[in-house]
C-alpha cells in the first residue's frame, strides 16, 4: 500500500479525532488488512501518512495482540484457552488441532497455510470451547472432529481479499 | 425467582433487532423522545434517581459520575463507550451489540444530551470485529435517518458516533488505559486523579460507561427513573446481564433482577444445571477477576452488597461455574497465565509478580512443585503485587488465587506435593 492511499483511507477519519495521533492504530490495522503482517515497510508508511515516526508506530504495534509484527500464514487460527474453554476442553482442541497441522504447539505451518495460536478468551464462553479464524465471528462449541473440517475448508478456500485479523 | 426481560429490548422483542425500522417498531427511540423533552440537569437527575450502577466492573452510581463532568470548561465534552468486553467469562455486551445495536446508540444520544456532548466513541476489543461491523452497519442506519448527525439532539444540535477498533489487550477495558488506546498511545492506565470525567479523553471532560449500562437509559427515560428504581433493591437496583459457562449445560446470558435471584437459581434453573452426578465446587460469579466462591456461598443473592458479604464481587456478571471434576490449582494456575499474558508491563509489582503466580502454579501442577515452600511463597506473593499498582489488573490476579488458597488449602498443598493430573473436559455440546 501507498502512502497516499493510506492518505485517502484516513482522509474521512481525520475530521473525527482532535488528535492525529489517534489514526495510528486505525492505519496499521488497515495497512495489515492488506498484507497480513506489518512489516517495516508497512510501518514506515503508517509513520509518513500519520505524520509520527517510525519508532513511535512501532511502539504502538508491538503493544497489541492481533497486530502481527513477524509474518503469519494465510489464515490465523485463534484457539481460546482461558478458564472457561479449558473447562470445556480447549487444551484437547488446540493439540488436535496442532497435531492435524504436524505443529508442535503454537507456530505456522511449513507451507504458510495456517498459523495457530492460543489466545486469551475472545468473549464466546458460552460456545466454549471456542476458536476465531483471523477476527472472525467466534465458533463453537467445538468437538476435536469439528476444528480438523474447519481446517479442511480453510485450507480449500482461496486467500481472503482483506486479513481482517 | 422473578425474570423479567424488561431492560434490553430485544430479549423482551424475543429477536435480533439490527435495522432501525425493527428496532422503532419495537419501539425504539421512544426514551430518546422523552429526554429530549427534559432539560439536560433533569435527564441527568433521572439518571441519579435510577440508581442505575455501571455494569463493566467497578458498580459505581451512572448518574453521579456523569454528574462530576466539569460545565463550562471552554473544552468539548465526550462520551466514550466501553465495548473492550475481555474480562474471562463475560460476553453480555457482545449481545447487546450483536442483536441490540440500537438501543446502545440511543442510551449514548441520551447522555450525550444529559451532559452536552457532540461526539462519542465506541472503543471495540479487535476480536469483536464480527460485532464491530454490525455497530458500523446500526451507526450508519441511524446517520441516514437523522438519528446521528447535525440534527441529532434537536434542530442545531449535532451528535454523532465514531467506532474505534482495539487491536487485542485485555487492559484497554481498564478506562484509562483504553484512552491512551484511543489517543493512540500504547495501552498503559495513568495515575488517577484526574479522573477521566475531569481529564478524559485528549484532556477534555469524558463520561466513559460500559455497553450494559448505556442501553439501560432508554427504557429508564422512557418508564421512568422510578419503574427502574422499583427493581432489585434499594442499593442494587435495576437488572444485571450474567454471563454463565463452565461447566453447566446451558451457558448463555440471563437477565435478572438483582437480589432475587440467587446464584444456584442462576446455575440450576437459568444455567441448565451440571452434568448428572456432578456438584458445583467453585465459582468465580462476576468475571475472573474477583474471589472464588465454593458450594457453600450457593445461596447467596445476587446483588453487589450481598455478593460482598460472602467476599466476592458482582464484577461483570462474567460467572464461571467449576464442578467438582475440577482441579482448583488447574483453575488458579490458567488464570494466572491470563494475567500474565495481559499485564501491560507498566508496574513492576504486576509486570513481575503475575509471572511468578504463574509460574509456580504451574510447577505444582507439572508435579514439579515444592511442597510447602511454593505455598508459603504464594503467600508472600499476594501483598507483594496487590494494592501497588496503578490500576486493579493486579489486584485482580491475585484475588482468584489468594482465595482459592484460603478456600481449598488442602488441595493447593496435595498439588504441590503430588502434582495435578489433566482431569477429563467437559466435552459434550450443551443440549437444550
Amino acid at each position: 500500500m501507498t502512502v497516499h492511499e493510506l492518505d485517502e483511507f484516513l482522509a474521512p477519519l481525520r475530521p473525527q479525532y482532535a488528535d492525529p495521533r489517534s489514526l495510528i492504530l486505525p492505519a496499521l490495522k488497515h495497512v495489515q488488512e492488506e498484507t497480513g503482517w506489518l512489516p517495516p515497510d508497512a510501518m514506515a508508511t503508517v509513520a509518513e501518512a500519520t505524520g509520527f515516526s517510525q519508532a513511535y508506530v512501532e511502539s504502538i504495534a508491538t503493544f497489541y495482540d492481533r497486530l502481527y509484527v513477524e509474518p503469519v500464514g494465510r489464515r490465523v487460527i485463534n484457539v481460546c484457552v482461558t478458564l472457561s474453554c479449558m473447562l470445556r476442553g480447549s487444551d484437547e482442541i488446540f493439540e488436535h488441532i496442532a497435531d492435524y497441522l504436524g505443529l508442535d504447539g503454537e507456530g505456522t505451518t511449513d507451507d504458510g497455510m495456517f498459523t495457530l495460536h492460543k489466545v486469551q478468551c475472545i468473549g464466546a464462553c458460552d460456545r466454549a470451547p471456542c476458536l476465531q479464524v483471523d477476527a472472525g465471528e467466534q465458533i463453537g462449541p467445538l468437538e476435536p472432529a469439528d476444528a480438523t473440517c474447519l481446517i479442511d475448508d480453510l485450507r480449500d478456500e482461496p486467500a481472503p481479499a482483506r486479513y481482517c485479523r | 425467582m422473578p425474570v423479567l426481560n424488561s431492560v434490553y429490548r430485544h430479549r423482551e422483542f424475543g429477536d435480533t433487532l439490527t435495522s432501525l425500522a425493527e428496532y422503532e417498531r419495537a419501539g425504539g427511540y421512544l426514551g430518546l423522545q422523552d429526554a429530549l423533552a427534559m432539560t439536560p440537569d433533569d435527564a441527568l437527575y433521572a439518571f441519579h434517581r435510577s440508581g442505575l450502577r455501571g455494569r463493566g466492573g467497578a458498580g459505581f452510581p451512572m448518574g453521579r459520575k456523569a454528574s462530576f463532568l466539569p460545565k463550562d470548561t471552554g473544552k468539548p465534552t465526550y462520551i466514550v463507550v466501553n465495548a473492550d468486553e475481555s474480562e474471562p467469562g463475560t460476553f453480555k455486551d457482545r449481545e447487546i451489540i450483536e442483536h441490540n445495536p440500537f438501543q446502545l446508540i440511543e442510551g449514548i444520544t441520551i447522555a450525550a444530551h444529559a451532559v452536552g456532548c457532540e461526539r462519542a466513541y465506541i472503543y471495540i476489543r479487535g476480536e469483536y470485529e464480527h460485532q464491530a461491523q454490525v455497530l458500523d452497519s446500526a451507526v450508519e442506519q441511524a446517520r441516514e435517518a437523522g438519528r446521528l448527525g447535525p440534527d441529532a439532539l434537536g434542530p442545531g444540535r449535532p451528535f454523532d458516533i465514531t467506532v474505534y477498533r482495539g487491536a487485542g489487550a485485555y487492559i484497554c477495558g481498564e478506562e484509562t488505559a483504553l484512552l491512551e488506546s484511543l489517543e493512540g498511545k500504547r495501552g498503559q492506565p495513568r495515575l488517577k486523579p484526574p479522573f477521566p470525567a475531569v481529564a478524559g479523553l485528549y484532556g477534555c471532560p469524558t463520561l466513559i460507561n460500559n455497553v450494559e449500562t448505556l442501553a439501560a437509559l432508554p427504557p429508564i427515560m422512557h418508564r421512568g427513573a422510578d419503574w427502574y428504581a422499583a427493581m432489585g433493591n434499594e442499593k442494587s437496583p435495576g437488572t444485571k446481564l450474567f454471563s454463565v459457562s463452565g461447566h453447566v449445560m446451558n451457558p448463555g446470558n440471563f437477565e435478572i433482577v438483582l437480589g432475587q435471584t440467587t446464584l444456584r437459581e442462576l446455575i440450576y434453573d437459568l444455567a441448565g444445571g451440571l452434568r448428572p452426578g456432578r456438584e458445583v465446587k467453585a465459582v468465580w460469579p462476576g468475571g475472573s477477576s474477583v474471589p472464588v466462591i465454593g458450594v457453600g456461598s450457593l445461596d447467596v443473592p445476587l446483588d453487589y452488597e450481598a455478593l460482598n458479604g460472602v467476599g466476592t464481587f458482582l464484577g461483570s456478571g462474567g460467572c464461571i461455574v467449576m464442578d467438582d471434576s475440577g482441579c482448583i490449582v488447574r483453575a488458579s494456575w490458567r488464570l494466572a497465565q491470563f494475567y500474565q499474558h495481559e499485564s501491560c508491563g507498566k508496574c513492576t509489582p504486576c509486570r513481575e509478580g503475575t509471572g511468578w503466580l504463574a509460574k509456580i502454579l504451574g510447577r505444582m501442577v507439572h508435579g514439579e512443585g515444592r511442597g510447602e515452600e511454593d505455598i508459603r511463597m504464594l503467600e508472600s506473593l499476594f501483598g507483594r503485587i496487590s494494592g501497588r499498582t496503578l490500576c486493579p489488573l493486579a489486584d485482580g490476579a491475585v484475588m482468584p488465587v489468594q482465595s482459592a488458597l484460603n478456600l481449598f488449602r488442602d488441595e493447593f498443598v496435595r498439588v504441590a506435593e503430588h502434582g495435578s493430573p489433566r482431569p477429563v473436559p467437559m466435552m459434550e455440546a450443551p443440549v437444550g
